[in-house]
């Protein structure tokens, strides 16, 4: 066992909690098994303190592919600290610095450092600070949130994944399976000894959504599509539609179970990205090419959309209206809704609203995650 | 590098599995820490081979279960042996103490074992490999639990048996569906990418010493550009050795277009993957990559 200073294990736990405000499950368990680690000595060799903590810590792909940036930008931040302290030591003290300490930090790390203070208050994220990016409008965020952002959707649409997929796999076990119960039997010399289920799960929904992709609804779609790849499997069957000028259809590009594929995918398929608005167009040549396929009394059709119509607005209502006769539930999703003071006062929204079964906000990650309720209680 | 690092590397070497030094650290804390490894990665890395190497590594013998949706526990953990029993009771109806009778017929040696009793039964510890836990459901998940954190199992008749060795666990996955986090915190986890030019290279020279250095960097290079594209299936570690298996049966120096023609079949499995890579010369797979 190799001992290990007060100020190393200190800075191990505030290491755990640096990369679980950075969205790492760790508890106790993993704070445990980093310490014996280190009393093994493994802290010594970096390389080996590193991939061993890699290990422990990630508990996902995400969190494997950004933990050695966190834990270099972390660690390098102690050696540097150190060696100011080291220096400091030798200049007013003249005593030997730590010298277990020091092989450790062994000069591998050598990201350049930026001031200590302002360093410190990026990198203090508590609870208040997830809550004002949930509720930071997505129009809003600036470059220096935009990561903090994105590893906090990864997150919150991570959890909102397995609650979906909970309420999906709950359900009773229902009446008994006679054949499959026989079929056991056989092995046990013909005695009905297991009882198999017939299980009753909840039936899933079938959506569409169409996502508007137009110019001004640019810093919104990108998180409004890795919202709708969140809840892909999660339907019995989901079609996704893009339309700015034109409408595409982009479910075939979903296949693939690699999120960073998909948006490649989208974004090499999807020539309308920031162009004008069309929507009574779009939707009228949704109908016509795909209405008779994806519309029926038991889909859900989403719109999200911020309803600034260019063409025209009868084509518009019409197209919405009989969206709204062929399907179960429409919903319109539109940033705007969430800007303070707005008003549905446009040509186009005024003219769709009466038709809609729900009109909610999707300009936050918080408005985001509420809508998770009224996708399952449709 | 650390010592037990590089002499797990070189083992694994000598066993023909390729290492780097994160993986081995990773193999190294399963054995240290005594917890299970999680591996995730695309199909055809190489994750159900490394528990295989692990076994041969270790000289132990290597219980693998295979996940599929519907197992349960009397596939994977245990089942009375009701055919043993009844027999037990008729042999012994005329016994009078019927409470003694049913303390034996529900006893161990009225146990079928199965892959995960085995594997906590067994003498000397054992490598048990839970082959594409994403195919299970999650109440098989849910039984898993119990082994993963406290390498018992509990059988309401007998109550809790604990491991008379603990078994070094690797589970696998392809991502297939998200596992759940109560799993993954009972885990260590490494996620498998593909491997660099270079370690391929090694890969196939080690599995085929008969391939010539240029024929090998030849398929390399095409798979690894063939990853980059957008494909229903990109080919992993297995597929470029079988293709080179393959080449090297037809005697081939260098990738031609005819041969690309004649044998992507064992490389890629879909039909729109297979179309696309016929509709380009091989010249546009052949472009240099980074190692």
């Amino acid at each position: 066992m190799q001992e290990v200073t007060k100020t190393f294990r200190e800075r191990l736990i505030d290491f755990t909690l640096y990369c679980r405000e950075r969205q790492f499950v760790l508890g106790p368990p993993e704070t445990r098994d980093a310490f014996e680690i280190a009393e093994r000595g493994y802290f010594l060799d970096r390389k080996l303190f590193q991939y061993s903590l890699k290990a422990i810590y990630c508990k996902r792909k995400e969190h494997f592919d950004r933990f050695d940036e966190l834990f270099d930008r972390f660690w390098s931040r102690y050696y540097e600290d150190k060696l100011a302290q080291q220096k400091a030591a030798i200049k007013h003290k003249k005593k030997e610095p730590d010298t277990a300490t020091v092989i450790f930090l062994g000069a591998k790390f050598n990201v350049p450092k930026p001031p200590r203070e302002e360093q410190e208050a990026k990198e203090t994220v508590g609870a208040n600070e997830s809550i004002r990016l949930r509720m930071t409008d997505f129009s809003k965020v600036d470059v220096t949130d935009k990561e903090r952002l994105e590893e906090l959707a990864e997150e919150l649409f991570h959890q909102m994944s397995m609650r979906f997929k909970r309420r999906m796999e709950n359900g009773n076990k229902g009446q008994i399976a006679i054949r499959n119960t026989i079929r056991k039997g056989i092995s046990k010399g013909g005695m009905l000894l297991d009882l198999t289920y017939k299980r009753k799960r909840k039936e899933k929904r079938k959506v569409v959504f169409i996502l508007d992709v137009s110019g001004s609804m640019d810093t919104y779609s990108y998180y409004l599509l890795r919202y709708v790849l969140v809840l892909k499997k999660y339907f019995k069957s989901l079609e996704f539609f893009t339309f700015s000028t034109t409408l595409t259809h982009v479910t075939p590009m979903l296949r693939s179970n690699n999120e960073q594929q998909i948006l490649r995918e989208v974004g090499k398929n999807v020539h309308s990205w920031s162009s004008g608005t069309k929507i009574g167009e779009s939707l009228t040549e949704f109908l016509g090419s795909y209405g008779s396929k994806f519309l029926s009394q038991k889909h859900i059709v989403v719109i999200l959309s911020d309803g600034l119509e260019t063409g025209s607005v009868t084509q518009l209502q019409e197209a919405v209206r009989t969206i709204r006769r062929k399907c179960k539930t429409l919903v319109w999703l539109n940033p705007l809704k969430g800007m303070q003071g707005y008003q549905p006062i446009q040509k186009g929204m005024v003219n769709v609203l009466p038709h809609l079964d729900a009109f909610e906000s999707a300009h936050n990650l918080d408005s985001l995650l509420k809508l998770e309720k009224l996708l399952m209680d449709v | 590098m650390n010592t037990d690092i590089e002499r797990l590397i070189t083992d694994f070497y000598e066993h023909d599995y390729i290492l780097n030094e994160a993986l081995a650290t990773s193999i190294f804390l399963l054995k240290n820490l005594e917890k299970p490894l999680l591996l995730e990665g695309n199909p055809g890395v190489g994750k159900t081979m490394l528990g295989k190497t692990l076994a041969a590594h270790l000289d132990t013998p290597l219980i693998r279960l295979q996940c599929y949706e519907g197992l349960d526990v009397s596939t994977t953990i245990y089942e009375w042996n009701y055919q043993k029993q009844l027999l037990h009771i008729k042999l012994f109806e005329q016994d009078t103490d019927k409470k003694a009778l049913g303390n034996r017929i529900f006893g161990m040696d009225y146990i079928l074992k199965r892959p995960l009793l085995q594997s906590i039964s067994a003498q000397k510890p054992v490598v048990l490999l839970i082959d594409e836990i994403d195919r299970a459901d999650e109440e098989f998940e849910a039984y898993l639990l119990e082994l993963l954190s406290d390498f018992q199992i509990s059988i309401p008749e007998l109550g809790t048996i604990n491991a008379v060795s603990k078994p070094l666990v690797i589970l696998t996955s392809n991502r297939t569906r998200e596992l759940s986090d109560a799993l993954r915190r009972r885990c260590l986890y490494h996620w498998v990418d593909f491997p660099s030019k270079a370690k391929e290279i090694d890969i196939i020279a080690k599995k085929l010493p008969n391939i010539e250095e240029n024929l090998a960097s030849q398929v390399v290079t095409f798979i690894h550009n063939l990853r980059k594209s957008s494909l229903h299936k990109p080919p992993g570690i297995a597929e470029s050795l079988d293709w080179a298996k393959t080449l090297l049966l037809m005697n081939a120096a260098n990738i031609t277009d005819e041969l690309v023609q004649n044998t992507i079949g064992s490389v890629l499995k879909h039909k729109e993957d297979v179309e696309f890579v016929k509709n380009k010369t091989v010249q546009e797979f052949l472009y240099p990559i980074d190692s």
